[in-house]
């Protein structure tokens, strides 16, 4: 049936309550402009405007499709300055408000303490899912979801390429390299979704317009009760000690076709033990 | 205004989304005129509502037709929707045209032409001219793209002079008229479903031609008489058919005279052709600024990537003065558009003279950024692949329809010298 949520696999027994889904959408600089690190701290400067990753677009196209009609997407952010427009993109595209987390003593802020404020930003929200990008487009550390998880003490499951929901769990069915797995997990939980799956839908010129007037929940770290010392430079469990160029890629070694091309290629991909 | 505001640039960056992932790969079979543009448009007002945006409005313009039809006075022709006469501003309501207008144009002209004849100029007019009844029998559709409308004033021996050279006739029989004549460069001509026609009056006097009342009427598709030519081969623009029309003895009842019958028969067909001029040219300009910015972006990055002479192009300075020639065009022609639409949201227009300029600098600045952009590539800026020579041959249009450049100085000046 065209229209239908995609993802929910039913006939459903009775009436499902209406869903209530937290999306993570982290708000990155614009990965078309030239990347710059900061030269002592080695970190991403990010200070111009910042938009929503890509790799969050599917999570938000996801959680939207789950909460259908009856529920309700919130999107949650940890961000620098105040940053809203990466937000704005969730909002217009269907997200009935968000939680933003802003606040100079996360600057420095690890994937742990991203993951701690993430946490306490989402259990406001009181979700009975929660979405994130498999990783991100800019950090890729890959490892923010789990924690929060961990923290929220709920089960997670990672690389969604299908999500649905029923009767108090959820199914998904897992990227793997051979296929997928069917995974069932009780809800609350926290899926991360792999980039590509779902077609993130365009916003309409209405969802813009509305987008500004939706509710935008902007806090603090004392807001959420955490200890400044535990985020940021002061709370970070790693540092990035230095930075070095990528070796420059070799020179390929070019096959010129004498019949025995294939051959040729066959040979070469066994001698680096990928056949 | 001096920048897109926040919510404009969102809206700049979802239709610039589509434009590249739904048109720009398509560009190709659009030019070679393969397929016609009318799903490719309908599927950009589906993504964007704009379909339902364009009901919307219908609904309330309709009401309020209606309202004003049941307390006995006739129509008011009303820019603004509002049926009151009262001109309010448009909350910058005019970007959400003119945005999707520069994005759309940096790969594909046409497409903006075959759109904008259908909605700007033959919707707008049977909007702003029609019985509530007439708006309900074709503005319906027309407004959300589901029929495609032509607008038809040009003819073969009379194109600048459309209105007084005009041939084509529509003599008075006793229940209607009886048309008869041609139209040609007539854009979605091949394809229409509705189209807008203006002929001169004939009631059986001698009123010399030139001066008799201007009649606009609308015609459907596969009526006895009428006839839609396949579309011509052109210079460029390739994505949007334009053709001829050829009406023998085409019959209309009085319910296919736009407008209530007296302000019809008084020849206000003269005026609802001129209410278009500044809707249209603003549109032109918009159109002409995303040639222009895609073109400076395209000629930026060949300029530096180009190497001759053991240096890149981009350090010649003859090459950097087509690159700075470029960008004062696109920043005055920006502006112009700004200026556009902050009036709009004052309630205000430009006047004729005013639109007449903004039209004819940026049709000249669009046709000689793409010619130098063009130029700047050299070789490759001949070759379709570096899709300037696109864009040079589509501006050349900017030019000559809507009122040719020339047609623009003589309302300039006419406005000029009236002071
Ligand atoms: C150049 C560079 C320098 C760095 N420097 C330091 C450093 O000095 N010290 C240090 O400890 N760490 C550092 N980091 C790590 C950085 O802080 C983490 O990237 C960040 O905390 C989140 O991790 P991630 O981007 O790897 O997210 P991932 O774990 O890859 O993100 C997966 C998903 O989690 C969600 N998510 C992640 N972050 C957010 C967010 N802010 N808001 C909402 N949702 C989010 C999104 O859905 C995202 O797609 C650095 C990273 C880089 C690239
Ligand atoms: C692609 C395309 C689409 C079009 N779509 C439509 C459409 O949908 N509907 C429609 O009705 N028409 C349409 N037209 C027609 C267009 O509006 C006319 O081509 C235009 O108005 C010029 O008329 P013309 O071609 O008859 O040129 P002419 O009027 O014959 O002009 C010839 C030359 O004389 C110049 N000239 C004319 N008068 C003066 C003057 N007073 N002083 C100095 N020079 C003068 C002109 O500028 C021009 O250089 C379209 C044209 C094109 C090319």
């Amino acid at each position: 049936m065209s229209g239908a949520p995609i993802g929910r696999w039913g006939p459903l027994s009775g009436t499902i309550a209406p869903m209530n889904v937290v999306v993570c959408v982290k708000q990155i600089p614009d990965p078309a402009a030239p990347a710059a690190l900061d030269a002592q701290s080695h970190t991403l400067v990010r200070e111009g405007k910042l938009i929503l990753d890509d790799s969050d677009a599917y999570g938000v196209e996801m959680g939207l499709q789950l909460a259908a009609e009856d529920g309700e997407v919130t999107l949650v952010s940890m961000a620098p300055n105040g940053e809203v427009s990466g937000l704005r993109t969730g909002l217009a595209m269907g997200a009935a408000k968000a939680i933003l987390v802003s606040d100079g003593a996360l600057k420095g802020s690890d994937a742990l303490s991203t993951a701690k404020v993430l946490a306490k930003a989402i259990e406001r929200a009181q979700p009975d899912l929660v979405i994130a990008a498999t990783e991100s487009t800019d950090g890729y550390t890959g490892t923010t979801p789990v924690q929060i998880a961990e923290l929220l003490g709920m089960p997670s499951v990672t690389f969604a390429k299908k999500i649905s929901v029923a009767n108090g769990s959820v199914r998904v069915e897992r990227q793997t390299e051979a296929g997928y797995d069917e995974v069932e997990c009780p809800l609350p939980c926290v899926v991360t979704v792999t980039a590509g799956v779902v077609e993130p839908r365009y916003p309409s010129f209405k969802g813009i317009m509305a987008a500004k007037s939706k509710p935008v929940d902007q806090l603090t770290v004392a807001d959420l009760g955490l200890d400044a010392s535990s985020v940021g430079w002061a709370g970070a469990g790693q540092e990035i000690t230095g930075v070095a160029a990528a070796e420059e890629r070799g020179a390929g070694e070019l096959v010129v076709d004498e019949g025995d091309a294939h051959e040729r290629i066959v040979a070469f991909l066994e001698q680096l033990k990928l056949v | 205004m001096f920048e897109w505001s926040e919510e404009q640039q969102a809206v700049r960056s979802a239709v610039r989304r589509f434009v590249e992932a739904e048109i720009a790969p398509r560009v190709d079979e659009l030019e070679h005129g393969d397929v016609p543009p009318y799903d490719v448009i309908r599927s950009l007002y589906r993504t964007f509502g704009m379909d339902q945006l364009a009901r919307d409005r219908f609904e309330r313009t309709l009401a309020q037709r209606r309202a004003v039809e049941a307390s006995g006075a006739s129509a008011q022709p009303s820019g603004d929707g509002d049926g009151d006469g009262v001109r309010r501003g448009d909350g910058g309501a005019a970007a959400l045209t003119l945005v999707p207008i520069v994005e759309l144009c940096r790969y594909c002209p046409g497409i903006v032409t075959a759109m904008g004849v259908s909605i700007g100029l033959a919707a707008g007019t049977i909007m702003r001219r029609g019985t509530a009844d007439q708006m309900e029998r074709w503005g319906r559709d027309l407004v959300t793209f589901d029929t495609v409308g032509a607008w038809a004033i040009t003819e073969p021996n009379s194109g600048s002079d459309a209105l007084g050279g005009m041939q084509a006739t529509a003599r008075e029989t006793g229940d209607g008229y009886v048309l008869n004549g041609n139209k040609t460069f007539i854009t979605n001509g091949p394809f229409a479903d509705t189209i807008v026609f203006y002929a001169k009056l004939d009631d059986g006097s001698d009123t010399p031609m030139r001066s008799r009342p201007v009649l606009t009427f609308v015609l459907d598709r596969g009526m006895p008489g009428l006839e839609q030519s396949a579309p011509f081969r052109k210079m460029g623009l390739h994505s949007s058919p334009t053709g001829e029309l050829f009406l023998s003895d085409v019959e209309v009842g009085p319910d296919r005279l736009l407008g209530s019958a007296g302000q019809a028969a008084s020849g206000e067909g003269r005026q609802s052709a001129k209410d278009n001029f500044v809707t249209e040219r603003a549109g032109v300009a918009a159109m002409a600024l995303g040639v222009i910015e895609q073109c400076l972006s395209l000629s930026v990055a060949y300029a530096k990537d180009r190497m001759l002479w053991g240096k890149a192009i981009a350090d010649l300075q003859l090459i950097q003065l087509k690159l700075a020639r470029m960008e004062v065009a696109r920043l005055n022609v920006e502006n112009l558009v700004f200026r556009h639409i902050e009036m709009e949201a004052a309630g205000r227009s430009l006047s004729l003279a005013e639109a007449s300029a903004m039209k004819l600098y940026s049709a000249q600045a669009a046709t000689e950024v793409a010619m130098e952009a063009v130029q700047l590539m050299g070789g490759n800026g001949y070759m379709a692949d570096y899709r300037v020579e696109q864009l040079a041959r589509d501006a050349k249009v900017f030019q000559i329809y809507a009122g040719t450049d020339e047609i623009q100085v003589t309302h300039i000046a006419r406005d000029l010298l009236a002071r």
